[in-house]
């Protein structure tokens, strides 16, 4: 049968509408569907020039949004801890990675949730200043460098961005949380890029072709305040909740427990685990290494080797393997992958060594910038993960403290452009309100961070003779029996000895036997 | 033919409204990226010995790729178009070793090419990727 | 002349090498745990451990029931009697080939000495084991029965261990005295096949 000329366009448009009805299908399954097409809105259909610009459209329907935010850690970078009345957050607080944002918050706020927080006079009452696309982008190509005061690229579509925003992802989240101290994986160990598409066997939640859990999962939040916070966590075991049994609002979610229980090992075999959860927490078995997936994370930085420069006059910079491990502006680094985390007693008390608080160097001779409390009769500790970040950093012989030194920006008292500590460390320490002798010397600190993310499946949870044996994993971990690491020394000693007393008398015995049996023979 | 030029503005509107659904669902680079890294890579590294990145090539230097449509081996070149190793029948073919594989089975062959390549194109050596203060 | 006679019943003997191979194992399992080797993994250790421990619970239900129900059990009742005459007999006669000083028989078949070691076994070795091994084994559960403040894992472990070298002292000096019988293999036989072979003109006391 010989087909007409429409007949054959006809199929031909059929066969490409199938295909397309199908394509569509397909699309529109494993993502979830607003209810709202932000590309419909007349709020959006404008082309912004900045982002400030978005967030008055946002704010016209999310009319709370904005105040919410204000409230938050995430926009005050400030906090303070209940327990010690200690004034944190990342505004405050000092570390030994870049050290700290004062004096240098032009380039630090490039991961703050605002606009122009460029030194202490930003109006953190401002609505238009929250930075709703930073977290809530699905595009992938909104960013904020660092020098422009938390203001996006130039090159941004911000009108693309703001009909595409959606729900956070491990990509918004991770956009600051995994390059936290200036890198991918640098600070935290357990949270780098690799965590944006994981495997099953680097973190079982997040899978990305499993449960593919998002951060807010577990982080979940009210009123765009997120729970789970490293300035007072949870460590002790404590009372069993279960998130389907009790209004989400009640609890911070972002605990192992709050799905899982407290009793989370079924299986007959493996219950007695369960004990093991008043005196372990659950990361230090299911976390078996940190920096899994493929991305080294940095175990040291030492400040004052900084200030070489190549033939050129710009900062010398060399890589091993893929990693920064010099550079002029920043000094030397050391990386570690695939790697077991250092366990502590915590009962989740942080203090920190403020600014104007004299630096005491420990037993190990490095000084403690925050010191996680904890101990195994304290009742409420719990032996935990961390990751323990040594550096070498600039401090004030004299007053006795660590200092801000202003590395970033273009100034002449920037570090990273005229290298001069004492200058740098002069404008930073003047403009953080805190005295400066103007003696530089550099000294050994160390940071913990306790360890909760790269979730490993169970089976591949840290073995039991991982910690049961002579040199395990805990090996320096006191105040705890654990059988096979710890037996009484007398008592082996004695026992074994009368165990080979036993031995040697019986074989006298039996040799004095065979004597006199051939001797009465003869 | 009357009859025809009904069906044909029938499927006409069809068409056209189908179009902008499929205008949003072209290419998710998220999904291309699931598939990038957990086939791709992982063959790339555990079997074809080497990391691969999208950064190798520029967005032109992919679109080159994709038009050439050649993936190797080495030394047969021509032996395998590069478009085989989203289609169907690769990943029915490696879906007891690799969960991806098996979870995206049932994307058609288009659909996913358009997720990979959304995907390197996002993150090409000249894409405007975000900035790091490293 | 010598005759054969049955001294081990079915049951006995099956309790005997039963609880031989679980004590066995519960030592080389047991001494993994303490500290002392690597064999099995520490995980296979406890599994073992554990396993073999509710064996021998259950095997001892089983023989505890049959020692009173037989009557077995006046076997264990201690006596003085001839002590020093064993203790003489290992110590010098059984170099010159004196004839030994216990006659068994179906109603006595542990010498006078070997009473007294069973009866160390019965009275100290075993409660000390046995209390400290269902304290290990519910280590979990002290919590919510409020043992907590009484016992620590430490001291439990301590004298759990303890026992397990007891054990251990014992195990050797048994192995070693089963060779003094009428000929080197002559008690193991008997613990086989049951029966052991009696001299029945020799006096009986």
């Amino acid at each position: 049968m010989k087909l007409s000329y429409i007949q054959r366009i006809a199929g031909a448009v059929l066969g490409y509408c199938s295909l397309l009805l199908l394509m569509a299908a397909f699309s529109g399954t494993s993502y979830a569907v607003s209810t709202a097409d932000h590309t419909r809105f007349k709020e959006l259909q404008q082309d912004f020039k900045s982002g400030p610009e978005v967030t008055r459209a946002c704010i016209k329907c999310h009319t709370e949004a904005a105040k919410q935010i204000h409230k938050t850690n995430h926009w005050t970078w400030e906090f303070l801890n209940p327990d010690n009345k200690q004034r944190l957050g990342k505004r405050n607080i000092l570390n030994n990675f870049c050290i700290t944002p004062q004096s240098n918050f032009a380039y630090c706020t490039a991961c703050h949730i605002g606009y122009g927080w460029k030194d202490e006079t930003f109006d953190f009452t401002s609505e238009e200043s929250v930075d709703c696309l930073v977290c809530h982008d699905s595009t992938g190509t909104y960013s904020k460098p660092p020098g422009k005061a938390g203001h996006p690229k130039d090159t941004v579509d911000l009108k693309h961005v703001a009909q595409q925003v959606d729900k956070t992802s491990r990509d918004t989240c991770g956009a600051c949380h995994f390059f936290g101290g200036g890198g991918n994986g640098v600070k935290h160990g357990d949270m780098d890029d690799s965590l944006a598409v994981p495997e099953r066997e680097l973190d079982v939640h997040m899978d990305a072709v499993g449960e593919d859990f998002t951060c807010a999962t577990c982080h979940r939040h009210v009123e765009h305040d997120v729970a789970g916070s490293r300035y007072t966590p949870e460590a002790a075991h404590s009372e069993d909740y279960h998130i389907h049994r009790k209004q989400f609002e009640e609890e911070n979610n972002a605990h192992c427990r709050a799905c899982h229980g407290n009793k989370p090992h079924k299986k007959v075999d493996k219950s007695r685990l369960n004990n093991h959860a008043k005196k372990i927490a659950c990361q230090t078995c299911h976390i078996p290494r940190i920096a899994r997936g493929g991305v080294a994370t940095r175990v040291t930085w030492d400040w004052s080797t900084a200030g070489k420069l190549d033939e050129s006059g710009n900062p010398l910079q060399q890589r091993v393997d893929g990693n920064l491990v010099y550079h002029g502006k920043r000094g030397t680094f050391t990386y570690a992958a695939n790697v077991e985390p250092e366990y502590i007693w915590f009962n989740g008390e942080v203090r920190y060594l403020l600014l104007n608080e004299k630096a005491v160097v420990n037993e190990d001779g490095y000084v403690p910038i925050n010191d996680f409390g904890g101990s195994p009769d304290d009742g409420k500790s719990r032996i935990w993960p961390v990751k323990v970040f040594r550096g070498v950093q600039p401090y004030d012989p004299v007053m006795g403290t660590l200092v801000v030194p202003h590395t970033t920006g273009l100034n002449e008292d920037a570090y990273w452009k005229n290298f001069d500590w004492e200058k740098a460390i002069t404008a930073g320490m003047l403009s953080a309100g805190q005295p400066f002798s103007g003696k530089v010397d550099f000294i050994k600190t160390q940071m913990s961070w306790p360890i909760n993310h790269m979730v490993a499946p169970a089976e591949d949870a840290v073995g039991c003779d991982e910690c049961h044996s002579k040199n395990g994993r805990l090996k320096d971990i006191e105040g705890i029996y654990i059988p096979s690491r710890d037996a009484s020394v007398r008592l082996d000693t004695a026992g074994w000895f009368i165990t080979l007393l036993t031995l040697v008398g019986v074989l006298m015995h039996g040799f004095g036997r065979i004597v006199s049996n051939l001797w009465s023979k003869r | 033919m009357k009859r025809h030029k009904s069906v044909f503005a029938v499927l006409v509107v069809i068409l056209l409204a189908v179009s902008p659904v499929v205008e949003a669902a072209k290419g998710n680079w998220k999904k291309g990226r699931i598939y990038y890294r957990m086939v791709c890579t992982d063959c790339h590294v555990n079997q074809a010995g080497g990391k691969i990145s999208p950064a190798e090539k520029t967005k032109a230097e992919w679109a080159e790729y994709f038009e050439k449509n050649i993936h190797g081996p080495q030394d047969a070149p021509a032996k395998y178009a590069a478009s085989y190793f989203v289609s169907k029948e690769y990943r029915e073919s490696i879906k007891d070793t690799n969960r991806a594989a098996a979870k995206m089975l049932k994307i058609p062959d288009e659909q996913l090419l358009e997720d990979v390549k959304a995907f390197l194109n996002h993150t090409a050596k000249d894409s405007d990727q975000p900035s790091r203060c490293e | 002349m010598t005759v054969r006679v049955m001294i081990f019943k079915r049951f006995e003997r099956f309790w005997h090498w039963s609880q031989a191979l679980l004590i066995l194992v519960l030592l080389i399992s047991g001494f993994e745990i303490h500290g002392s080797y690597d064999l099995l993994g520490f995980e296979d250790a406890v599994t073992t451990h554990r396993t073999a421990a509710w064996s021998l619970v259950t095997l001892w239900i089983f023989a505890i029931f049959w020692h009173f129900t037989t009557g077995e059990w006046k076997q264990y009742i201690p006596t003085l009697k001839k002590v020093d005459a064993m203790v003489r007999y290992y110590l010098l006669g059984i170099f010159i080939r004196a004839p030994h000083p216990f006659r068994q028989t179906m109603l006595k078949k542990h010498n006078p000495l070997q009473r007294l070691a069973y009866l160390f076994l019965w009275v100290v070795i075993s409660p000390m084991i046995w209390l400290t091994g269902w304290a290990y084994l519910f280590y979990a559960k002290w919590d919510d029965w409020g043992l907590d403040q009484y016992l620590a894992l430490e001291q439990v472990a301590f004298f759990h261990a303890l026992a397990a070298f007891m054990m251990l002292v014992f195990l050797i000096a048994h192995l070693y005295l089963i060779t003094t019988g009428r000929t080197v293999m002559a008690h193991m036989k008997a613990m086989i096949t049951g029966r052991e072979e009696i001299d029945p003109d020799a006096e009986e006391e």
